[in-house]
C-alpha cells in the first residue's frame, strides 16, 4: 500500500518532466535533450526566490509558476535561435544541437549557482504525514499527486477542449498538411515549445522540496522522462501519463520487492517496451 | 596546401605526443594519456556514426566492460598477460555487442536505438553499482599496471613514464586497424548503407548483417580501449558507464566532424584544450563545448575536420543530389526515418 502512493508520488514526478518532453516531440518531432537542463533552472530559479524554508503552500506555487514563467522566456529565445533551424536537419544532429544547448545550460547554472548543493525543506503543511486508515502518507506525496494530476487535467483541457490546442494535435498529425489548410503553424509551434519549456520550468519548481539541487539534477529525470515518452507514445500526453504512472509503480515495487536492487526494473521494464511495442502503448493513436 | 604539409601536420602531432613526458608536468601527461584514450573510444562510436549512420548513446556501456575486465584481471595478478587481457576484453565487448546488436537492431532505429543503447548502458551502470564484488559504487581501484615480458627483456610499464608510451602505441595499433577497417571493402560498404539503405540493399548488400558487424566491431574496439584505460587511471567506477561518458564520443566526433575519419580524434584533442583552458572557471567549459557544438551543427556540419579540409582546398566532389561526396550529412530530409 505504502508502495503505492509512493509510485504514484514518483510516477507524477516523473509525468511532470515528461510532459513538456512530449508535447515539445510532438510538434518539433525533437527529442529535447535539454529538457532536463531546463527543469534544472526551473528549480533553481524557484528556489532562489522561496529561499531554503518557505513559508507556504502558496510561496511554493508561486515560485514555482514564476520559474515555468522564466524559463518559458528562456524557451521563445532557444527556439528562435536554435530550434527553428534545426527542424530540416538530419534526427541525430537535432538531438546532437539540443544536447549542446543542455550543456550551455548545465554550463550557466553552475556559472550563477555554484557546485554546491542546494536543499529546500517542505513547507508548513507539506512536511508532515497524514494517516490514511493505519498507514503514514507523507504529506508532500499527495502534494505531487495532486499537482500532476492538475497539469495533467489543464494539459487535457488545453489540447482536446480549446482551439490552440486542436491546432497543435493537427500539426503534430501532419505538419504539411496543417500549413496547407491554412493554419498559422509558426505561431502554434512557438507556442508548443514556449509551454513545454514552461512546463518543465514548472515542474522543477514543484518537485523542490523533493530533493537536493545540484548541476547533475537534470539527467536523472531527464532519463526516467525520456522513458515515460517513449513508452506512452511519442508526442502522446495521455500515452505519457499513464506510462509514468506505470514506471513509478515499478519502480517502488521494486525498491519493496528487491531490495538489494533499486532502480533496475525500470530499464528493464524499459528496454522491454522498446523491443516488444516501439510505437508505445497506444500505438496508432495520437493525442 | 602542398603535400608535404600534409605529411608534417600529423608527424608534428605524434612527435609532440611521444615526447610529452620529457617537457610536461605529469598532470598533462596524465591528461593527454585519458585524451588518447578517448579519442579511439571516439573513433570506434564514429564506425558506427560516421560511416553506418546508426547513433549509439550507450557506447560508454562497453568501454566499462572492457575496463572492468582488465581491472579484474589485472587485480588478479594475469598483468604478464595484458596484451592478452586487451584482446579478451576487445573479444568480451564485441560478444556483448553482438547480442545487444542482434536484439537491438532488428527492431530499432533512430530514437528508438538511442535510447534503447542509452537504457542498456544505464542498466549495466546500476548493476555493476550494486555489484558488490567489482566494488560497488566505489568502483576498483589500485589497478597495477603490468610487466610486459618480451622474451629475454621484460618491459616494467609501472615504471616511470612507460605506460604512457605503451598507451600511444597500443592506441596507434587499434587507430591503424580502424582506418584499415574503414579505408577497406567493408568501410565502403558501410559508407553506402549510411547514404542510403535501400539502394545498398538493392545492390546485393546484406544491410542488417553489415550493421551488426559494424555494431560488435564498435563495441569490441570500445572494450579494448576501455581495457588499455584502466591500469592508466588505476581506478574503475560504475560512472565510465554513465550517460555523461557516452556522450563523449558523441561531443568529439561531431566537433571534430563525423565525415571524416580523424575528425574524432581532432575533436578530442580540440575538447581537451578547451577543458584544460577553462579548468579554473567552474562551467565555462561546458558553456564553451556546448557554444562550439551548436555552432558546428548550425553553420558547419562537417566539423572542424570538415572546415580544415575546405581550407586546405582539398577539392569535395558534389554528387547528384547536391551533397558532398565526402558529406551528406545534412539536406536528406527525405530519408530522415531510415537513414539512421
Amino acid at each position: 500500500m505504502f508502495a503505492l502512493i509512493n509510485g504514484l508520488s514518483a510516477g507524477m514526478a516523473i509525468f511532470l518532466v515528461a510532459a513538456g518532453l512530449t508535447l515539445m516531440f510532438g510538434v518539433m518531432r525533437i527529442l529535447n535533450f535539454a529538457h532536463g537542463a531546463f527543469f534544472m533552472i526551473g528549480a533553481y530559479v524557484a528556489a532562489t526566490l522561496v529561499g531554503s524554508g518557505p513559508h507556504s503552500i502558496a510561496t511554493l506555487i508561486g515560485g514555482a509558476a514564476v520559474g515555468g514563467a522564466a524559463v518559458g522566456l528562456l524557451g521563445l529565445a532557444v527556439e528562435r535561435v536554435v530550434f527553428r533551424r534545426i527542424q530540416h536537419v538530419e534526427e541525430h544532429f537535432m538531438l546532437i544541437a539540443t544536447f549542446a544547448v543542455m550543456l550551455i545550460c548545465v554550463g550557466a547554472v553552475k556559472l550563477i549557482w555554484g557546485l554546491d548543493f542546494v536543499s529546500v525543506d517542505p513547507p508548513p503543511g507539506l512536511d508532515g504525514a497524514v494517516s490514511i486508515g493505519d498507514l503514514f502518507v507523507p504529506q508532500f506525496s499527495l502534494f505531487v499527486i495532486g499537482a500532476g494530476v492538475a497539469v495533467f487535467l489543464v494539459l487535457e483541457l488545453f489540447i482536446h477542449r480549446l482551439w490552440m490546442g486542436k491546432m497543435i494535435v493537427s500539426i503534430t498529425a501532419d505538419r504539411w498538411m496543417a500549413n496547407l489548410l491554412g493554419l498559422n503553424v509558426p505561431v502554434a509551434v512557438t507556442l508548443a515549445v514556449v509551454a513545454s519549456f514552461a512546463l518543465a520550468g514548472v515542474a522543477g519548481g514543484l518537485l523542490l522540496p523533493n530533493q537536493t539541487l545540484s548541476p547533475g539534477l537534470g539527467d536523472a529525470y531527464l532519463l526516467l522522462g525520456f522513458n515515460a515518452v517513449i513508452i506512452g507514445g511519442l508526442g502522446n500526453v495521455r500515452g505519457a501519463f499513464v506510462a509514468a504512472i506505470l514506471l513509478g509503480l515499478i519502480d517502488s515495487f521494486n525498491a519493496v520487492l528487491l531490495p538489494q536492487a533499486p532502480g533496475i526494473a525500470v530499464y528493464v521494464g524499459m528496454i522491454g517496451f522498446l523491443l516488444l511495442r516501439p510505437e508505445g502503448i497506444f500505438a496508432g493513436r495520437r493525442a | 596546401m602542398t603535400r608535404a604539409a600534409r605529411l608534417a601536420v600529423p608527424t608534428a602531432a605524434v612527435l609532440l605526443l611521444v615526447s610529452l613526458p620529457l617537457w610536461a608536468n605529469s598532470g598533462v601527461v596524465f591528461l593527454a594519456g585519458v585524451t588518447m584514450t578517448s579519442a579511439v573510444f571516439a573513433l570506434s562510436w564514429n564506425l558506427l556514426f560516421g560511416y553506418t549512420g546508426l547513433a549509439s548513446f550507450g557506447s560508454a556501456g562497453f568501454f566499462s566492460i572492457g575496463a572492468y575486465v582488465s581491472a579484474v584481471l589485472l587485480r588478479e595478478g594475469y598483468g604478464s598477460l595484458f596484451l592478452l587481457v586487451v584482446v579478451l576484453a576487445g573479444l568480451v565487448g564485441a560478444a556483448v555487442s553482438w547480442l545487444v546488436g542482434c536484439v537491438a537492431l532488428r527492431r530499432s532505429k533512430g530514437i528508438h536505438l538511442a535510447i534503447l543503447t542509452l537504457a542498456l548502458a544505464e542498466l549495466l551502470r546500476i548493476t555493476l553499482s550494486h555489484t558488490r564484488w567489482l566494488g560497488s559504487e566505489d568502483g576498483l581501484p589500485n589497478i597495477p599496471r603490468p610487466t610486459l615480458p618480451f622474451g629475454f627483456v621484460s618491459v616494467d610499464l609501472a615504471a616511470g613514464n612507460n605506460y604512457y608510451w605503451f598507451l600511444c602505441a597500443a592506441c596507434g595499433v587499434l587507430t591503424a586497424a580502424l582506418w584499415w577497417i574503414a579505408h577497406g571493402r567493408f568501410g565502403r560498404v558501410l559508407r553506402s548503407i549510411r547514404q542510403d539503405p535501400e539502394r545498398a540493399a538493392f545492390i546485393g548488400i546484406d544491410v542488417h548483417a553489415c550493421r551488426l558487424g559494424a555494431f560488435t566491431l564498435s563495441g569490441g574496439f570500445g572494450a579494448a580501449v576501455g581495457a588499455l584505460y584502466a591500469p592508466w587511471s588505476q581506478i574503475v567506477t560504475p560512472d565510465l558507464g554513465s550517460m555523461m561518458h557516452s556522450t563523449q564520443p558523441i561531443l568529439f566526433t561531431l566537433i571534430g566532424g563525423a565525415t571524416s575519419f580523424w575528425g574524432p580524434m581532432i575533436g578530442a584533442a580540440a575538447f581537451a584544450v578547451i577543458d584544460f583552458g577553462t579548468r579554473t572557471l567552474v562551467g565555462m567549459s561546458e558553456i564553451v563545448t556546448g557554444s562550439i557544438l551548436l555552432a558546428i551543427v548550425l553553420f558547419a556540419p562537417h566539423g572542424l575536420a570538415g572546415a580544415w579540409r575546405r581550407l586546405a582546398g582539398a577539392r569535395v566532389r558534389p554528387n547528384p543530389n547536391g551533397n558532398t561526396a565526402a558529406g551528406g550529412a545534412i539536406g536528406r530530409p527525405a530519408m530522415r526515418e531510415g537513414a539512421w
